[in-house]
């Protein structure tokens, strides 16, 4: 098995099944898996905000910094390695928020929000999701097997 | 002995920063900082020199003519930018420490500290604040407090969280309750034992609770606004995730919006990677792109 971290705002799609995909430290930041079983082919994507309105020159170097740039990258590397949309299994995790009561800082909210907007547009379900709260998410996902787990403190689940 | 007398005890043992902090700060409190000022205090550190011209080398690859001196290396990068990799040096050689508690390794907590004064920065350039030398040093020591509390709650952690979570309130707070002072307060102790300037030991002290600060400043805000925003995008977020209150006094002293906080962090990544360069073993020549 070989390991493939996802740092901030990166994208990255594979067909390798020896490779285990992880982002780190999911904060308000939103991590995303998408995998088809059939074709075993799959990506990851950690974005930091909902929105490249706030910076498009930043979403031309970097579109996996936001959702509404990132994931339709994304889509298209995955399409154009044979991935078929009907297949495919959407999963997310982080979107956290500090404990706001004034909603300024609801960046972790909006990421999600503007993620199931988008998802909701291409017809395409989301399969399982892990977001909200005040906790850190470390996300991985196998390519061998599309299994896709979520660690927070010493705690592992299976989303 | 409570654990909290324990606790202040190693303040008294704490690491103080190099003379040369303590230097640049001075110089920095003077309007347009001159780089000959700058130059007098660092190039008596060979390694920081020496750091400085690597910069300045590889972020004008494809250039024939190599910079050989501080003077001419600031003309390349200017000034603020050789300041900010100077104090992150010095600081980073005397704080780069775990804080195991937190589970915190000495490179998340010091992620944590260069993403937090970058964000600073940049927030004052957006808010058009001054003392930005200032904001950015305290931003870079305000978690410091984690150093000495991390050896301490280790095992007291997860009452600490529990009772953060069972209650709603801030992980300071809980802290406080636990152990009887919180990290940011035993950070301010520290920069106070260093006889630091009073709005730097203010910011540090309040940094979680800018509203309980004598009087509210927007040091202070800046620094606790750059935490929350680093906090926010994984730099160091500790096992207490985002157990943290924003504080409505900052948001309405600075009038932030949904859409400054958005700004400002779409433009910390870039400003991390480049200060990041400067403190890898290899550094491989690469355009930087200078704010």
């Amino acid at each position: 098995m070989s390991n493939v971290t996802i740092g901030i705002s990166e994208i990255y799609v594979t067909n390798k099944p020896n490779e285990e995909l992880i982002t780190y430290s999911l904060g308000s930041c939103i991590g995303v898996t998408i995998y088809d079983p059939v074709a075993k082919i799959g990506g990851m994507i950690h974005y930091m905000l909902p929105l490249s309105k706030v910076s498009p020159e930043k979403a031309k170097t970097k579109p996996g910094m936001f959702a509404d740039t990132g994931i339709p990258t994304m889509l298209k590397s995955l399409f154009g390695m044979g991935a078929i949309k009907d297949r495919l299994i959407v999963k997310a995790a982080g979107g956290a928020q500090l404990m706001d009561q004034n909603n300024v800082f609801n960046i972790g909210e909006r990421n999600f929000l503007i993620f199931r907007k988008l998802m909701w547009k291409n017809n395409i379900l989301i399969k399982a999701a892990d977001v909200g709260g005040s906790i850190s998410r470390t996300l991985r996902l196998e390519m061998n097997t599309g299994r896709v787990t979520i660690k927070t403190g010493q705690k592992v689940k299976e989303l | 002995m409570t654990i909290k007398d324990e606790i202040l005890a190693k303040v008294s043992t704490f690491p103080t920063l190099p003379m040369m902090v303590g230097k640049l700060l001075d110089v920095l409190d003077e309007k347009d900082a001159d780089f000959r000022i700058i130059a007098e205090v660092i190039k008596y550190d060979p390694a920081l020199t020496a750091n400085i011209l690597k910069a300045a080398n590889s972020s004008y690859v494809g250039l024939s003519k190599q910079v050989s001196s501080l003077t001419e290396a600031s003309i390349r990068l200017g000034t603020r930018w050789i300041f900010k990799i100077a104090l992150s040096s010095l600081i980073n050689s005397a704080l780069r420490r775990p804080a195991p508690g937190y589970d915190l390794s000495a490179e998340e907590l010091w992620k944590h500290s260069i993403a937090t004064a970058l964000m600073s920065e940049i927030l004052c350039d957006l808010l058009n604040i001054k003392d930005k030398g200032m904001i950015f040093t305290s931003a870079l020591l305000h978690d410091m407090g984690k150093i000495i509390l991390g050896d301490f709650i280790s095992d007291s952690f997860d009452n600490i969280l529990k009772l953060a979570e069972n209650e709603q309130i801030p992980f300071e707070e809980a802290e406080r309750r636990v152990v009887g002072i919180d990290h940011a307060e035993l950070g301010g102790l520290i920069a106070d034992k260093w006889e630091f300037p009073k709005n730097i030991v203010d910011s540090i002290t309040y940094h979680h609770n800018p509203d309980k600060a004598p009087s509210p400043t927007p040091a202070i805000d800046i620094v606790h606004i750059s935490d929350a925003l680093s906090l926010m995008g994984g730099w160091g977020i500790g096992r207490e995730g985002l157990h943290y209150h924003p504080s409505e006094g900052s948001i309405k002293r600075l009038s932030i919006t949904n859409s400054i906080l958005e700004t400002a962090t779409s433009q910390l990544l870039d400003a991390i990677d480049e200060i990041e360069t400067q403190f890898k073993e290899e550094n491989n020549p690469k355009v930087l792109v200078r704010g």
